[in-house]
């Protein structure tokens, strides 16, 4: 492959000789090759070699990017000159800042050389056993790819990091049909490191499809009623993804239009709820080892025990806010398994629903979310009484943490984030 | 501009094979300020060269990032491998595409790339009006998107070209409190088809758009939730555009057809009322050209448009090469791929449903108990048909007179089911371009439409 470390060698010189005294670059080279499935058929096979060069540059507090993928000298040369353009016409901030000088390191993740050959047959095992076990299932696209990168960070407080990373993904969007009846569309994905298990035993993917074939016969709900909302692994981490954009993020963090400004140390969710970013833990697959500020990546506890204990801000919104930078940034998420058996959190509900997945507008800034409740299931009386269509489900992120019921025992681990099942109420459940 | 080394490789073409070979350069330029704080300032270019080669009906795809004659022939050999190697593996029998036509197909439209320091001095003044007439908000937001994709295409049936479509926006975003200290927002994209330089002359000819912002904006600080349920609504012409890309115009995408959408059983048969017509323009809509013109796609096909729904039937798909001969269509255009690593996917260009007869403030009087939605900052739809769109701005319609506004809120549907419930067709159609449709790849898109009354879902309280 390319040689990174001459061409990060060309860059530092170039911003040293420009007289720029902070500035941080990444250059990368990546190779990608994948196999696609089409209506249940192979259709393409590609093969893709990209390389990557992102410079930041901070000049009289003044900061400037650029990113290209060119990698000739003349193409360099001209993109460290317009970054340092693009500073010099910023607006002066002294919270612009890299970390201070880390240690040295040199990061091996995941398997680095593909096994096309055995991706290859891993995937049509995978087409094959769909067929066989679910005939039900129409496989609108399967995406499967292994990808390969070498990267070298550097700053100029010295810190060097250069990681070799290679990781398989899995990413598959299906849907039910029988005669006439079609179920939504649902995706499963699963990052992992080797080939050594058969794809549909990964993550959740097997327990997706048979929930899939289980929507052919959707049932309306009736008027609307508050109940209890069981959210999947799948649902949960996209509920968390927004949670975490509108209330601990850089921009609302900045903006001060976070509802959690000011929060730190309190109470924000239930006292059975520690959420952790946790890029370094075993079952994340090439996680984050180092910050887009060079910090060396660590995991914490963003919720702990229901308090509120990080923001996930850049040390640019830290330095602008006073708080701490986050330890990583990542969105590696894990909520460790709770004491509740997930069939014993069916059996315990009155009347609710299983949220597979939400289809909803960006819920607003102070945590309002309202939307479809897809690929979801009926909860009366203990027991799942069929798919749903067309229910709408209202309610509020922040609340919804607060008004957790229960956490199931099983956890779903699909190499980038590790969650299980919650029991939430408080949510408002509406028929057509 | 794009300097072409890939032409001369088209000699490398293999016999009895279909094979595209195309060189890109997308480039994006962006800033944000948020309260006067640059929290964003970025220059982004990404070239390449790819191939794409079809044999027995497989696909083999290969790209690399130079724009070289060595890389064009490393990618025309790894995408030929590529195809065989599915070829053995698969072994699909499939035939040829009928040729295309020769020819060359060129835009006019010239790249102007100003230093970043035209974009921050711009979004500087805008904030600073905004700064100073509205210093009572809770918060300000100036975001410059400035984009553009450069493509040189050869193809081996010597339908070739080279295009460019550039693209700018400079979007505002308004937070105030409600009394009860609640944060609500508002978003209005400026901008369009073209550079920056040919949209953005005056800072001060936005300030109309943005006082127009800042008073909805009070109007909703002191709006209401909707009340959830079944209701009559006249959908503006951002959300109709909406509908027309998200709820049908991903239905009849016609990979997705074979995917097992909505619209396979439902060709030919009626999927709205008499008043509903939907057509995805190639380039050029009611005598001007569309928000994010289209003259050639990425197989080589020249554009043309396509006719989805006609007096309520559902007409036709959007095709490429492949599926085209499937369905036994023509392929107009619609094969279009975001990056030089990229391979052509079935896409929309400016995706609209048509204006009618009545006027706007008709259909509002003609409501006793609705509402009138106007602004959306999001929208999603499966392949059955069913939608969910954020409304962002919207007003209660009582005994056919605008009322409060209401706060954020979702309104949902099944698209073939409440297009029969359309009975009023406005006669204006509102354009964007600004967003970006999300398949396997991003892809900027247009979408327009009239005012439509219907019926549907919305969320509240």
């Amino acid at each position: 492959m390319t040689d990174l470390k001459s061409i990060a060698g060309q860059i530092g010189d170039e911003i040293s000789k420009a007289g720029v005294r902070k500035a941080q670059y990444t250059v990368a080279a990546k190779e990608t090759r994948e196999f696609n499935v089409d209506g249940g058929e192979f259709s393409l096979f590609r093969t893709l070699f990209d390389n990557c060069l992102v410079i930041t540059v901070y000049k009289d507090d003044k900061k400037g990017s650029i990113s290209t993928n060119s990698f000739d000298r003349e193409a360099i040369t001209r993109a460290v000159s317009n970054c340092i353009q693009s500073a010099e016409a910023a607006i002066a901030d002294p919270a612009y800042d890299i970390a201070p000088k880390q240690e040295n390191k040199i990061f091996e993740e995941g398997s680095y050389e593909p096994d096309v050959d055995k991706l290859f047959a891993r995937t049509k095992e995978l087409l094959e056993t769909i067929k066989e076990r679910h005939p039900k299932i129409l496989m609108e696209q399967m995406i499967v790819e292994h990808v390969k990168k070498h990267e070298i960070y550097q700053n100029t407080n010295g810190t060097e990091f250069e990681t070799f990373s290679g990781s398989y993904g899995i990413s598959l969007m299906f849907s039910g049909h029988e005669g006439n009846s079609t179920t939504s569309f649902f995706g499963s994905s699963v990052t992992t490191d080797n080939l050594d298990r058969p794809f549909i035993e990964l993550g959740s993917v097997e327990k997706d499809l048979c929930d899939v074939e289980a929507q052919l016969s959707p049932i309306p709900v009736e008027g609307k009623f508050e109940g209890i909302a069981v959210l999947t692994p799948g649902s949960l981490g996209s509920f968390l993804y927004s949670a975490m954009e509108n209330f601990v993020s850089d921009i609302t963090i900045l903006d001060k239009t976070s509802i959690w400004v000011d929060k730190l140390g309190e109470k924000v969710a239930a006292d059975c709820l520690t959420l952790s970013l946790a890029p370094l833990d075993e079952r994340i697959c090439c996680g984050e080892r180092h910050t887009s500020d060079g910090f060396l990546s660590e995991n914490y506890d963003l919720i702990q025990n229901g308090v509120l204990r990080s923001y996930m801000l850049s040390l640019y919104v830290a330095n602008k806010s006073d708080y701490a930078p986050a330890k990583n940034t990542s969105y590696a998420a894990v909520i460790e398994g709770g004491d509740t058996a997930y069939e014993d959190m069916i059996k315990g509900i009155k009347k609710g629903i299983i949220v597979g997945r939400f289809s909803g507008g960006s819920p607003s800034s102070n945590g309002d979310f309202s939307g479809v409740a897809k690929n979801s299931f009926l909860i009366e009386d203990g027991q799942i009484k069929g798919a749903l269509s067309e229910t709408m489900i209202n309610g509020n992120l922040s609340d919804i943490l607060k008004n957790i019921v229960a956490i199931s025992k099983e956890t779903v681990a699909d190499g980038t984030s590790v969650l299980p099942y919650i029991a939430v109420s408080g949510v408002t459940i509406s028929g057509k | 501009m794009l300097e072409n080394h890939i032409e001369s490789k088209t000699a490398l073409f293999a016999d009895g094979v279909h094979t595209e070979l195309r060189a890109q350069e997308n480039r994006r330029r962006w800033l944000t300020m948020v309260q006067g704080n640059l929290a964003a300032n970025g220059r982004e270019e990404t070239s390449g060269v790819s191939a794409r080669v079809y044999k027995n009906g497989v696909y083999g795809f290969s790209s690399m990032a130079e724009n070289s004659g060595d890389a064009a022939e490393a990618v025309l050999k790894a995408a030929t491998e590529n195809a065989l190697f599915m070829d053995r593996h698969i072994n699909k029998g499939k035939g040829m595409f009928p040729a295309l036509e020769k020819g060359t197909v060129s835009t006019s439209q010239k790249l102007l790339d100003p230093e970043q320091k035209r974009y921050i001095e711009f979004a500087k003044e805008v904030d600073a009006y905004i700064e100073k007439t509205y210093p009572k908000l809770a918060s300000r937001y100036v975001v410059v998107n400035v984009d553009s994709m450069e493509k040189r295409i050869y193809t081996s049936d010597g339908s070739n070209g080279h295009v460019l479509v550039p693209r700018s926006y400079v979007n505002i975003l308004l937070s105030a409190e409600t009394p009860a200290g609640v944060p609500v927002e508002l978003v209005e994209p400026i901008g369009g088809n073209g550079n920056f330089e040919d949209n953005f002359t005056d800072p001060a000819l936005l300030y109309p758009q943005i006082d127009a912002l800042y008073e909805q904006l009070m109007e909703k600080r002191e709006g209401v939730y909707a009340q959830a349920g079944y209701k009559t609504v006249v959908l503006g012409g951002f959300l109709s555009g909406m509908l027309a890309h998200e709820a049908v115009g991903h239905t009849v995408e016609a990979d997705l057809v074979l995917g097992g959408s909505v619209a396979g059983p439902s060709l030919h048969k009626r999927v709205g009322s008499d008043l509903v017509n939907l057509v995805d323009f190639a380039h050029t809509a009611f005598g001007k050209e569309a928000p994010l013109p289209i003259y050639l796609d990425d197989e080589g096909t020249p554009a043309e448009d396509v006719v989805l729904i006609k007096d309520g039937i559902l007409t036709g798909y959007m095709n490429s090469r492949e599926t085209a001969e499937h369905f036994g269509m023509k392929p107009l255009g619609n094969a279009r791929a975001y990056s030089f690593s990229d391979e052509p996917l079935i896409r929309m260009r400016n995706t609209a449903v048509l204006p009618g007869k009545d006027k706007l403030e008709d259909m509002i009087a003609s409501v006793d108990d609705g509402y009138y939605l106007v602004k959306t900052n999001n929208g999603q739809a499966d392949t059955t048909g069913e939608f969910m769109f954020g409304v962002q701005l919207g007003y209660e319609i009582k005994n056919g007179k605008l009322g409060r506004a209401i706060l954020d809120t979702t309104i949902t549907g099944v698209a073939f089911e409440m297009l029969k419930t359309v009975d009023m067709v406005s006669d204006e159609v509102v354009w964007t371009s600004a967003g970006m449709c999300g398949k396997k790849q991003p892809m900027p898109v247009g979408m327009g439409g009239p005012a439509l009354r219907c019926k549907m879902m919305i969320g509240g309280r």
